[in-house]
């Protein structure tokens, strides 16, 4: 986009106008996220600039020796573990799934699929009120592996979505073409089914870690103290007193954070590079 | 080598079967294998996600307290018409089992029950109970559950007991399933003669907080459809080198925690904090304004969270459209507001109805923002779902609540879905 | 020829259904000698390229035999056929570079890599693609990603080559050069070579002989000339070349020769080529160069009036739309040269054939 040659005095004033707003919003979406991160390293527990110094005071509470260090260090230990679980599970059952459903159509195939996409449509608190009245009669709240299962159901719908798209896209030729040259079954899923939708199914179990990592509601339900994750303990940070702390938590989420975007969006190029000039 | 019978007209046999039901046979055990492939996923997310909704849900019909508690004055009250008082004979069965229920300890809950339908309901069973066990012990157990005349004793221990009112409850809390809860997720009620009427002023909630999160919502919607449009505009017409560099500035957001950047915002708006101070050093108001905890922090955050998911689908449609149309559109005349009105905005369509229907979905069901933004007034139907399990531990409610949020949220995602179809469900 | 020498494929009574109830290929019987070139053309749905797929092995044979080098194909999977194959959109493995993809049927034959790298190094040097050896394909244009393909196909020197369309997804201009460069390999390579296309002037322009598919069976196989020449039938008459139809009644049959009664008008003598007797319907074919305009009183017993319609000039020759016998879309070329006569729309001329030109073929 760029002014045409023809434009007019107002055409190019709106043309401008329009980069400016533009850039307002872009200016909101991003200036929130990193307006907060210095303020965890303001030496006093004031939210405001200008600081006062630096200090990684905060940091220290987290990774500390203190009995809320030892709380903060639990949770980060329980999100990993949790986190790692249920992408494993949901990447398992995930991809498995969207192997049958670009295989074969069968009758009821929408139904079957909007019911595996559901969990991200369905309103979280009605999930995890769901969920903390049945998963109490079976003895799964408060403990670890009834949060594992209930966010691999919530990591799930992301892993068929970008699986099966992925598979969608696979061109079915590759396969004759590796066995013709001479490969057999084995060695064509390896060599060359594998490589190609390997980057799909790791952005949906990126996905599904981002949709464990960050997830609040279903934990507020099932966790006791002992199953607290990083999020819920932020949680009850705000709640009782908005502390330092809690930007210094928030901080290193918004790093994982950045960091799988990243990882994402190289995928994301890297199988748009691929499949580039390819004529379809 | 069997033959085959080309050409013969009726079907073609190969070793004596014909052939179609043997590629019949073939495609059914495809068929089979892509089923056992999807099978796992689907038992898994029955067994951990749809059972328990459904069982959940459920609790909004079950009325199991007095069947359970008091089972022979369940049946009783349900045999009564419903006119008048109930018989003598309900009534001595009544005043036994109380009698009995207090004893084993389990009235409790039969009161908590009744207590949901009337207020003080609770102490006045106990109060009940307690005055019959001592009527039992002055005049002895059958001249107290034998009476002819139980009503004026019931009356006697609390003159409540008079009004009809109270009896109907119990009966209308007799049968093991009833439609209550859902009527009071309405704000309607039973009357004493079982007639559906909508419950006095002071207690009617739900149909305001049912009408607060359709108007949060759509308001939201509304907003993210204003800022997402001249961004999706832009990263869909700029070149792919410029835009995959501001796609970033979007996706930033989008992977960061939902908690977090509700945080990041209660942090900017507090009365203390980053706007408030900026504004009034530079004069722009003088005392702090009140920010958040209120309808516009809620605005301010749950835009901020929900527009990614807006400006996706609408970029992604915008990326497909020709910028020939829009040349082609200038060559034939059009001004460009008119080419862009006429030619350009119509293609957008499919991509601002994905991005406004998914935005609305998402937010009917917002929780976390507004819970710590918001302010009380700002509790959207998530919130009391959540308060009448934690707090008031209603579990017939809150599950009537969640159905008529589940209604609410399945009306729109079966017009997403035929907008936009399941499978078609793209992220990024 | 290479027609006649040995042959590399048989195909023995082959029949294919995929619902059980229509063949698309039916009771085929055909050879592919060693060294040859051999086309499959047709339109779509004609079943050529379900042939070559049965002879590829990604298609079961419901009935009949395949033999490759007088062995059965019947129970050879894919991988053990040693056969190349080049795709219609060329399949390369986008993940790998060109390197990559040429040494992948190479590894898979378990061959030492000094000898992989020789084999890729000459094959590249074939298509003239050395410099983009470690190109991915995404990175090469269509005609490249073409050759690419072609040259995968042959590094491991394979008995046979398939290929199905290679040449559809170029442009025109590209198209016509690759023609020439496959046509080129084919010789100096010496690979037999299994082609399918619907584009007629890519059949005749490469193949030693021509199969012509319609509706699972193959109507003829020959050269193209003879395929041009002597079509045996309608079909393949009106599908190879230009051909004017003209639609009568046999009245009389004379060994070799027939007369023919044309529906609006007219008696002809024509070549009995594939009629079914007296009285019975015909198709006369007439290609559009075989007509003459005001012909030589001798040599041309079958004359007609016709209207001139139409006229197109096209440099080396003018296409001419004459109204014949109540026809208004019959054809003729008249070649460039000084004595070409003079026509202008509106007029009639007189315009006849040799009888031995116009074929009398199946109604």
């Amino acid at each position: 986009m760029a002014v045409a040659p023809y434009a007019t005095p107002v055409e190019k004033a709106w043309y401008y106008t329009f980069r400016v707003i533009c850039g307002l919003i872009f200016f909101f979406l991003i200036m929130p996220i990193l307006v907060i991160i210095p303020l965890g390293f303001n030496p006093v527990p004031f939210f405001t600039y200008p600081m006062e110094g630096f200090s990684w005071r905060w940091y220290g509470e987290i990774f500390g020796d203190s009995p809320i260090s030892i709380l903060w260090q639990r949770s980060m230990v329980n999100s990993v573990v949790v986190a790692i679980c249920a992408t494993l599970l949901a990447t398992i059952l995930g991809t498995l799934a969207a192997l049958g459903l670009t295989r074969a159509d069968f009758p009821g195939k929408p139904a079957v699929m909007a019911i595996l996409i559901s969990p991200i449509m369905v309103p979280i608190v009605v999930i995890a009120v769901g969920m903390f009245y049945f998963y109490a009669q079976v003895g799964l709240v408060s403990t670890l592996s009834g949060i594992i299962l209930a966010h691999t159901t919530l990591g799930v719908p992301f892993v068929v979505i970008t699986v099966s798209a992925t598979l969608q896209g696979f061109d079915h030729n590759l396969v004759r073409a590796g066995a013709i040259l001479g490969a057999n079954p084995v060695r064509v899923f390896r060599k060359v089914t594998l490589p190609i939708i390997t980057p799909g199914v790791v952005s949906g179990s990126l996905f599904a870690f981002a949709a464990s990592w960050d997830e609040i509601v279903v934990v507020l339900f099932l966790a006791s103290t002992e199953q607290h994750t990083v999020p819920r303990r932020m949680w009850s940070g705000i709640r009782e007193l908005l502390s330092p702390t809690i930007i210094a938590a928030a901080t290193m989420l918004i790093i994982i954070s950045i960091l799988l975007m990243f990882t994402m969006e190289w995928l994301r190029r890297r199988s748009e590079r691929m499949r580039g000039l390819t004529p379809s | 080598m069997a033959a085959v019978s080309p050409n013969a007209g009726g079907p073609i046999m190969l070793d004596g079967v014909p052939l179609k039901i043997r590629l019949e046979r073939a495609e059914r055990m495809r068929k089979v294998k892509a089923v056992g492939l999807i099978l796992p996923l689907f038992i898994f997310l029955m067994v951990t996600f749809a059972i328990p909704i459904v069982v959940m849900l459920m609790r909004s019909v079950e009325n199991p307290e007095i069947v359970q508690v008091l089972p022979r004055s369940a049946a009783a009250m349900r045999l009564w018409d419903g006119e008048g008082f109930p018989p003598n004979e309900a009534m001595q069965t009544f005043a036994a089992e109380v009698v009995t229920a207090k004893a084993a300890k389990t009235l409790g809950k039969a009161a908590k029950r009744l207590n949901y339908n009337a207020s003080g309901f609770r102490s006045m069973l106990f109060k009940t109970g307690t005055k019959l066990e001592r009527a039992i012990e002055k005049e002895g157990e059958e001249a107290v559950l034998q009476g002819p005349e139980m009503l004026e004793r019931f009356i006697d221990i609390d003159k409540r007991w008079g009004e009809r009112r109270y009896w109907s409850i119990i009966r209308q809390a007799s049968p093991p399933h009833t439609a209550w809860y859902l009527l009071r997720s309405v704000d309607r009620d039973y009357d004493e003669n079982t007639d559906i009427v909508p419950i006095s002023e002071d207690q009617a909630i739900h149909v305001e907080v049912l009408w607060r999160t359709i108007v949060i919502s759509a308001v939201v919607t509304l907003l993210c459809l204003l800022l997402g449009f001249p961004i999706a505009y832009l990263l869909g017409t700029l070149p792919t080198k410029q835009s995959n560099l501001l796609i970033l500035l979007l996706l930033l957001p989008f992977w960061t925690s939902l908690l977090v950047r509700t945080t990041a915002w209660l942090v900017l708006l507090q009365n203390e904090g980053v706007i408030n101070d900026i504004a009034i050093y530079f004069g722009l108001w003088d005392e702090p304004l009140q920010l958040v905890r209120n309808r516009m922090g809620t605005y301010i955050a749950m835009v901020h969270i929900l527009l990614p998911f807006m400006v996706l689908p609408m970029f992604s449609v915008m990326k497909g459209i020709d910028p020939y149309h829009m040349k082609a559109a200038a060559s034939l005349g059009a001004n460009p507001v008119s080419a862009f009105i006429k030619v350009y905005l119509p293609q957008t369509l499919p991509g601002v109805g994905a991005g406004v229907l998914l935005v609305f979905i998402l937010s009917l069901g917002y929780y976390i923002t507004p819970a710590l933004v918001g302010g009380p007034a700002d509790q959207m139907l998530s919130y009391f779902i959540a308060f009448h399990v934690n707090t008031t531990v209603n579990w017939g409610l809150a599950a009537a609540l969640s159905a008529l949020l589940l209604v609410c949220v399945m009306i729109f995602f079966a017009m997403y879905q035929r907008l936009v179809g399941v499978g078609n469900i793209r992220m990024n | 020829m290479p027609g006649e020498s040995e042959a590399l494929v048989e195909f023995d009574n082959v029949d294919k259904t995929f619902d059980g109830e229509t063949l698309v290929v039916k009771n085929l019987n055909m050879e592919v000698g060693q060294g040859e070139f051999l086309t499959m053309l047709g339109p779509s749905g004609s079943g050529k390229t379900t042939t070559l797929l049965m002879l590829a092995g990604f298609e079961s044979i419901t009935h009949g035999d395949i033999l490759l080098g007088g062995r059965s194909l019947k129970n050879v999977p894919p991988y053990r056929r040693d056969i190349g194959m080049v795709f219609q959109n060329y399949a390369l493995f986008p993940h790998m570079t060109v390197e990559e993809n040429l040494a992948f049927p190479l590894e898979a034959r378990k061959m030492p890599r000094d000898q992989i790298k020789e084999k890729i190094d000459r094959a590249l040097a074939m298509v003239r693609l050395s410099e983009f050896s470690r190109r991915r394909p995404a990175q090469l244009s269509g005609g490249q990603q073409q050759r690419v393909a072609v040259a995968r196909a042959l590094v491991y020197e394979p008995a046979l080559v398939l290929m199905d369309e290679p040449l559809g997804a170029l442009d025109r201009q590209l198209r016509e050069n690759m023609q020439y460069e496959l046509k080129h390999i084919h010789e100096t390579v010496g690979v037999t070579v299994v082609y399918v296309t619907h584009d007629q002037g890519e059949a005749l322009t490469m193949s030693n002989r021509i199969a012509v598919f319609n509706e699972g069976e193959v109507q003829q196989i020959a050269t193209p000339q003879v395929l041009y020449e002597e079509p045996e039938n309608a079909f393949v008459a009106q599908f190879i070349g230009e051909n004017n139809r003209l639609m009568g009644t046999v009245r009389s049959l004379n060994g070799k020769e027939c007369q023919v009664e044309i529906d609006g008008g007219g008696e002809v003598a024509a070549l009995a080529v594939n009629v079914a007797g007296v009285g019975e319907r015909t198709t006369l074919s007439l290609r559009p160069e075989s007509v003459k305009i005001d012909p030589p009183a001798d040599g041309y017993p079958d004359r007609f009036d016709a209207r001139v319609e139409e006229l197109i000039y096209l440099g080396d020759h003018t296409r001419v739309r004459v109204n014949v016998c109540l026809h208004d879309d019959f054809i003729i070329k008249v070649p460039r040269s000084g004595d070409a006569p003079r026509l202008e729309v509106g007029e009639t001329h007189t315009v006849g054939w040799n009888p031995a030109d116009c074929r009398a073929l199946d109604a």
